[in-house]
């Protein structure tokens, strides 16, 4: 025990003193929750907008814009009714316009006498091509039946409504993303150092000082993962101690995402060592911690949803164990679904146990 | 001191995929002794060294360090052994007091602010311990590495190459901490491809030259049995000189750069010689006597010179 605090605090002393490293730990999570945080999460307020000309300026054409403007997704800029649509459009760059014909409201007028009469068209100029074209239609398709609905004074026998994606009413990007920083930080902090660790201790010959005292391979490492799980949870408080007080979460910090902390450090730490038994100096560690850690990276849903992913990749994501750190974490921390959040918990500590015993006999101190 | 040997090979060889690093060398070296292994670069030193530290396995023979086969378990051993590795590095980011104590620790062993601060004392880095070690110039990384050898006060200290690299100065510090642990009863096992170095400091001599040891003993008797003991130098005597002295029967080599030497290798024939000499006309720069070295045992056994590990002509 006395071997792996002296390690853990000669560890410790030598980590707090080199600035990259506590770059990865507080620096790196705060950046990405800011930067990505700014990004996304004006998102869903966005509306699109949707240029319309209004020739006619008459009672039924105020009518129809009343409708077009209830629909939430849009927004209506007005084009002024002197100028030539197509050449307006151009100009602009517009993917989209909407064209009021002039005698709108008094063909509309003609057609409620004698309905044999109609209908009257809108034109919708664009690209039809563009998927913006596409939902443009969608929508004043949407607000000619409302408007056709009101004037034969029927009413709707379905309706819809809108309602954007998540479980709970107020729950954020923010939410669903900061435990994917969370996953990112304990994946960068404890597998890509170890892996470097494992070639810099073996360039400059410490592992065979190492081999000369007492301490055996667990132990070094157990003493990694001592400092690592105090490290990682000050990071875990501090990012989402900012998460709270610049976004507006309701994801929850529970007991389980601690334990997710110390578990998934555990299980990089010996995924990285067992990768450090592959490398001989700095180069070929980043390069083997990044063949491993970028696919994981992207595919293990830090940042976007798995569920809206082909079915391949989502069976590939399951490979890895990032997945599950993932999956766990937001059971937990978002949806306070302890069930899932145990059986992921268990995989991530399996997983570990299994590296951490290939890695301790597959890595040599000694030459042979 | 026991009389039983604190290491004892007996056949020792070392098989890398292609090469013999270690071709069947037998040793024994008794206790509070400095022993030097000097040899060019690749002779086999290190690999003879780590092998005696339980770092790599032998091939064949065997290698045993007070008593215990080191090829089986060095535990039992450990903590009486102190190693500085060839080329070694300490903790950049660890201070020289902060590192003994971890060494400490990874020993099991309690020290106490004045242990720590008179091993500093010992190795002379008093001054430079709360300095990280990245900042420590070369000599006084290897001390601080020392230092760490020294933590169980080991009774065999194992030092690769301690001054490779050094300047002069540091170097002298360096042999006098080396004399100084003797002094306190330990065994040094040293490599060294400094000749000076190994006719200073050592009283058992071993050159290793392609895995093999091919000769050994006191600096002394090296000299003795391979060297001329000593030489009349007559300089810059040149071709003409060879000539006439070789015609009167003196034995003389002509060295490269036109000095003439006159082996003596009976203290008893140094006055005939002299007398002999001085029947002789010779246009000389300068005549003089002077003791023969390890140099000259060295360039006699390996048959090339030696400088900075490397052979030449
Ligand atoms: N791990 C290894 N694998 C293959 N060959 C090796 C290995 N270690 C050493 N050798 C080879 O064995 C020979 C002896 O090497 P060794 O390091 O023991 O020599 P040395 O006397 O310590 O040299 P130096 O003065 O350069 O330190 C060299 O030819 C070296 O290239
Ligand atoms: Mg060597």
């Amino acid at each position: 025990m006395s071997r792996i605090l002296a390690d853990t605090i000669a560890f410790g002393k030598q980590y707090m003193r080199s600035g990259v490293a506590m770059f990865f730990a507080f620096a790196f999570p705060i950046l990405l929750i800011l930067i990505f945080g700014a990004i996304f999460s004006s998102q869903g307020e966005v509306a699109l907008p949707l240029p319309v000309q209004d020739l006619d300026e008459g009672p039924y054409s105020t009518v129809f814009l009343n409708i077009l403007a209830n629909i939430s997704v849009v927004d209506i800029e007005v084009i002024p009714s002197d100028v030539d649509i197509s050449e307006y459009i151009s100009d602009e760059s517009l993917l989209v316009a909407l064209q009021i014909p002039a005698d709108f409201s008094s063909q509309v007028g003609a057609i409620l006498a004698d309905a044999s009469a109609g209908p009257v068209n809108l034109t919708l100029y664009g690209d039809q091509t563009t998927s913006t074209y596409g939902t443009m239609s969608q929508v004043v398709q949407a607000a000619i039946d409302g408007m056709n609905y009101g004037l034969l004074g029927e009413s709707p026998i379905v309706g819809f409504e809108a309602q954007s994606i998540s479980l709970e009413d107020n729950m954020t990007f923010m939410d669903f993303f900061l435990p994917g920083v969370v996953g990112l930080v304990v994946m960068t902090n404890t597998l890509y150092t170890i892996t470097s660790i494992c070639a810099e201790y073996k360039s400059r010959g410490y592992f065979k000082l190492l081999a000369t005292t007492n301490i055996k391979k667990h132990e070094w490492l157990l003493s990694k993962f001592i400092f690592y799980t105090v490290l990682l949870f000050a990071s875990l408080l501090l990012t989402f101690a900012i998460g709270q007080a610049v976004f507006d979460m309701t994801s929850s910090l529970t007991p389980l995402a601690f334990a997710f902390i110390a578990a998934g450090g555990f299980l990089f730490l010996a995924m990285g060592m067992l990768l450090g038994t592959l490398v001989k100096d700095p180069e070929s560690a980043s390069a083997i911690a990044n063949a491993v850690g970028f696919p994981m990276m992207f595919l293990s849903g830090i940042f976007f949803n798995l569920d809206g992913m082909p079915s391949y990749m989502q069976a590939i994501s399951k490979v890895f164990p990032l997945t599950y750190f993932n999956d766990g974490l937001r059971a937990t921390m978002i949806y306070d679904n302890t069930e899932v959040a145990l059986v992921n918990l268990a995989i991530v500590v399996v997983l570990g146990l299994v590296f951490f015993v290939l890695g301790s006999k597959l890595l040599s101190w000694k030459e042979r | 001191m026991s009389a039983e040997p604190v290491i004892e090979v007996v056949e020792l060889s070392k098989q890398y995929k292609d090469i013999r690093a270690v071709d069947g060398i037998s040793l024994s070296i008794p206790s509070n002794q400095i022993f030097s292994m000097l040899g060019a670069n690749g002779a086999g030193k290190t690999t003879t060294v780590e092998i005696l530290e339980g770092l790599r396995s032998p091939t064949s023979g065997s290698a045993r360090v007070f008593g215990v086969d080191v090829a089986k378990d060095y535990r039992p051993i450990r903590s009486r052994v102190g190693i500085l590795p060839q080329n070694f590095e300490p903790f950049d980011m660890l201070k020289p007091t902060e590192a003994i104590e971890y060494w400490a620790g990874l020993f099991d062993k309690k020290v106490t602010r004045k242990d720590v601060s008179d091993l500093l004392e010992t190795v002379n880095l008093s001054h430079r311990k709360d300095v990280v070690s990245k900042k420590l110039s070369g000599g006084e990384k290897r001390k601080l590495g020392i230092a760490l050898s020294l933590i169980n006060e080991p009774e065999l200290l194992f030092l690769d190459e301690p001054t490779t690299g050094l300047d002069p100065r540091a170097r002298r510090d360096l042999w006098a901490l080396i004399e100084g642990i003797k002094k306190k009863g330990s065994t040094v096992f040293l490599t060294t491809h400094y000749l000076d170095e190994a006719e200073k400091l050592s009283d058992d001599v071993a050159i290793m030259h392609k895995g093999r040891i091919i000769t050994r003993g006191s600096p002394e008797d090296l000299v003795r049995k391979h060297g001329k003991l000593t030489v009349i130098v007559l300089a810059g005597a040149g071709e003409v000189g060879l000539k006439e002295v070789t015609r009167r029967g003196i034995d003389a080599t002509l060295e490269s750069d036109g000095d003439l030497l006159v082996p003596v290798r009976d203290p008893t024939e140094m006055r005939q010689i002299f007398q002999k000499l001085s029947g002789i006309e010779l246009k000389v720069k300068d005549m003089y006597t002077r003791k023969q070295t390890l140099e000259d045992v060295f360039l006699s056994v390996v048959g090339q010179k030696m400088d900075e590990g490397v052979l030449g002509k």
